[in-house]
């Protein structure tokens, strides 16, 4: 666990060190272009993958894709980390050329910015058919419209990235489901509720129905309690929509952000 | 009024933390980080009890600004609490929470969590995080000396409460997940001068240098946390870290000594006495950094001195504390697959396919260990020891690397998968059979430090890994009492007594609590101005 986090704090005072000294972000035309970021990811998985993971998701290394905050840090940093690699740690610097080594910023940046800045594949407006059509939006609500058992997703595009919308749709379980696990109780005055579990610890819970009414439970009035553990969102969205659907879905669900994102100008 | 004179420096001069006291029970001091010299954690206090715990109400919080998952266990003598953060120290009223003083080292050269400070004389102790063993006047804060005994640039630091007995300070370091070497030294509690030091890697030459290979000189087997005492034998009891790197092994065959062991050191001279290994060859980061409680119990019909150690690598030991003999191991948790059991010598049974890869092996129990340094209590009445253990298995990951000290390099890492955390369970263990008598079962994120106090009113009182301080029957594991403090816990509740009325304290994150049984709160009126 440390070690996990020793990582992740080497690479980022790296990215303090190295960042652009006239305080101006670099532009480089492969960040956000679907074609630089697919190069990059055979790159990634040829040379970085073997500490990192092919998808980024760690490894040896530490995962490239829990971070949103990095988007913070400037592409220029991400390179120059790249290029130099990290002293002290197993992180070596790399032999790419310039253009290649900026395939690798834009995949792993991809990894780790939101999805509402990056160009991602697929078609938006069909995606938003895929969300009314498969279910999702019995469970989840974009700006007050929509189910209420599931995360909002009025934000989904601008506060996750690509890959993890992607790995909430075909593995909900991947990241544990902290907040909307499953549970049902039945509270010793006979009342039965279930839903999902906001939080809960031996001695309180909050449960949330699915009609989004909050219960505010004393643990010592439960009688009796089935916790999952697990997500209540059906398993199998990976099997059950076509390769096209879910890519319009992932595309519809990139594009929810309340605020304008830079990435519209690329 | 110069009787009156006469009483006060007389009262002054009395209130000094003698050995004696230390050898003592707690009461309503707590004078020692493990509460006594022996780590039972015990308060023979019983004015809360399993029967009125529920009227326990919090009576002040301290806040320490900047604070982040304080580790500090408080010590209190005379009515104040001594406790500790970041390169600071902080002597606070224990009945009304006010702080009385503050002394805070500014000028070293590197922050880190702190577990406490050692009373003994008028002085307090207290380890900055680069290693200088500092001396405080107890009522004033005001530091009458400073020591440094070991450099940052050789890869170690301090997070430990010193440990004062007799007329000594005894200190350890960390440092050993970058390549470095442990040590335990003794100073002189009076002038700061070092009396002796034993090293946890031999040198070269040295019994023990090889079991080895060739990385001896940075082998790690750090010494970061406080040990115990038995003075009729005038022995220490110290617990030593993992050897260096934590991940790979190929660079350091053999058992690796005296890293992952219990050793037994001559208080006079430093000299071992014997050393118990629980993890040979550790590849695993499974210091041996859990508190070694010291009981006199019937071991099979007869008198026997006993040392009780939880263990980080999953098993629960009972060595003769005179010898070091092993006398049993049983599992301290379900999920344990790296060895199948522990041979009458007391070495591991170990089972293939358990070590570190490239690609990542997971391996129960995970990198923080069956338990770890939270602090266990054992109750002399229900004779159970109480010890926080977590359920969890790691990826554990390995690199081929070539070993650099002092890099931030450890052969590898570990950790585990967000769909396969664990859960901390407290678990009362009785040391003759070995076995568990009961459990409580906690909710949380799987992210405690938090340990245990045991009382003589019955209840054991711990922090879960849920942010609450809580009370169970130290009988039945019945819960009796919790308080959500907002926060994780990072560090051990203590029992303590001013002003005649019980107490129980613990640190959460970023400030320290103090409870005690309901009363009402009187009205203070205004002093009349004069």
């Amino acid at each position: 666990m440390r070690l996990l986090l020793v990582f992740p704090l080497a690479a980022m005072s790296m990215y303090a060190q190295h960042g652009d000294a006239a305080g101006k972000p670099a532009q480089n035309p492969a960040i956000g272009d679907p074609a630089a970021i697919d190069a990059g990811k055979k790159l990634f998985a040829g040379g970085c993958g073997g500490c990192h993971g092919p998808d980024g998701a760690g490894g040896r290394g530490p995962s490239l894709r829990d971070k949103v905050m990095w988007h913070s840090l400037d592409d220029s940093a991400l390179y120059t980390t790249i290029e130099k690699g990290i002293a002290g740690t197993e992180m070596p610097a790399s032999r790419l050329p310039a253009a290649q080594l900026w395939q690798v910023v834009a995949f792993v940046r991809s990894l780790s910015s939101p999805a509402a800045e990056m160009n991602v594949p697929g078609d938006a407006r069909a995606g938003e058919t895929v969300f009314s059509q498969a279910g999702c939006v019995n469970c989840h609500a974009r700006q007050g419209r929509g189910g209420k058992l599931g995360p909002d997703l009025s934000n989904a595009g601008a506060t996750r990235s690509y890959p993890t919308l992607r790995e909430s749709i075909v593995d909900p379980d991947a990241n544990g489901a902290v907040g909307y696990r499953a549970i049902s109780v039945k509270l010793r005055n006979g009342q039965e509720l279930s839903g999902v579990e906001r939080n809960r610890s031996n001695y309180s819970l909050q449960l949330q129905d699915r009609a989004g009414a909050v219960h505010l439970i004393d643990m010592a009035d439960v009688a009796e309690m089935k916790d999952s553990r697990t997500s209540p969102m059906p398993k199998d969205y990976g099997r059950r929509l076509s390769k096209p659907d879910l890519e319009n879905l992932l595309a519809y669900l990139s594009k929810q952000s309340l605020r304008p994102v830079m990435a519209e100008k690329r | 009024m110069k009787l009156l004179a006469l009483l006060i420096s007389t009262s002054a001069l009395l209130a000094q933390v003698k050995h004696e006291d230390l050898l003592k029970s707690p009461n309503a001091d707590w004078l020692t980080v493990a509460g006594d010299f022996r780590g039972q954690r015990h308060s023979p206090l019983k004015q809360i009890t399993s029967a009125n715990a529920n009227q326990l109400v919090p009576k002040w919080v301290h806040h320490i600004e900047k604070a982040n998952g304080l580790r500090t266990n408080p010590v209190v003598y005379q009515g104040i609490m001594y406790v500790t953060s970041n390169n600071e120290v902080r002597g606070i009223d224990a009945a009304s929470g006010r702080l009385l003083w503050q002394w805070k080292d500014s000028r070293a050269k590197k922050d880190g969590a702190n577990r406490g400070v050692a009373l003994l004389g008028d002085r307090v102790f207290f380890i900055t995080a680069d290693c200088f063993l500092t001396a405080l006047d107890r009522r004033s804060g005001a530091v009458l000396w400073q020591k440094q005994y070991a450099s940052i640039d050789d890869g170690v630091f301090a997070t430990m409460a010193p440990f004062a007995v007799k007329d000594r300070v005894l200190v350890g370091v960390g440092g050993g997940d970058t390549g470095m070497r442990g040590f335990v030294a003794a100073y002189s509690a009076a002038t700061g001068e070092e009396l002796w030091r034993f090293w946890t890697v031999p040198k070269k030459g040295e019994p023990g240098a090889d079991s080895w290979g060739k990385l001896v000189q940075y082998g790690g087997a750090a010494t970061w946390l406080s040990g115990t005492y038995d003075p009729e034998s005038n022995t220490l009891y110290w617990t030593t870290g993992n050897p260096w790197p934590d991940f790979t092994g190929q660079e350091r065959s053999g058992d690796n000594l005296y890293s992952c062991s219990l050793v037994a050191l001559d208080l006079e001279t430093g000299k071992i006495k014997w050393h118990f290994q629980f993890t040979p060859h550790d590849t695993h980061d499974w210091d041996a950094q859990a508190w070694p409680v010291l009981v006199d119990l019937p071991w099979k019909g007869q008198p026997r001195k006993l040392v009780l150690h939880a263990n980080r690598n999953g098993f629960f030991y009972v060595l003769d504390r005179t010898t070091g003999e092993f006398l049993q191991a049983t599992k301290l948790v379900d999920q344990l697959d790296w060895a199948s059991g522990i041979d009458a010598k007391g070495r591991p049974i170990e089972l293939p396919g358990k070590a570190p890869t490239p690609a990542g092996n997971r391996v129960c129990p995970g990198v923080r260990g069956a338990t770890n340094w939270m602090s266990p209590s054992w109750n002399p009445d229900t004779k159970l020891l109480y010890v926080v253990t977590l359920e969890q298995c790691d990826i554990f990951t390995s690199s081929s690397k070539e070993p650099e000290p002092n890099k931030g390099f450890s052969g590898g890492g570990a950790g585990p998968k967000p769909v396969d955390l664990g859960q901390f369970f407290l678990r009362a263990f009785d040391p003759l059979t070995g076995k568990r008598v009961w459990e409580y079962p906690m909710t949380g994120p799987g992210e405690s430090w938090a340990g245990t106090v045991s009382t003589a009113g019955g209840v054991v009182f711990f922090g879960d890994d849920d942010g609450h301080l809580v009370g169970v029957d130290a009988k039945t594991g019945a819960n009796v009492w919790h308080f959500n403090v907002g926060e994780g816990l990072t560090a051990s509740p203590i029992s303590y007594a001013v002003n005649g009325q019980q107490r129980i304290a613990i640190a959460s994150a970023t400030a320290i609590f103090s409870f005690g049984l309901f009363e009402p709160v009187k009205a203070v009126p205004l002093p009349a101005k004069r």
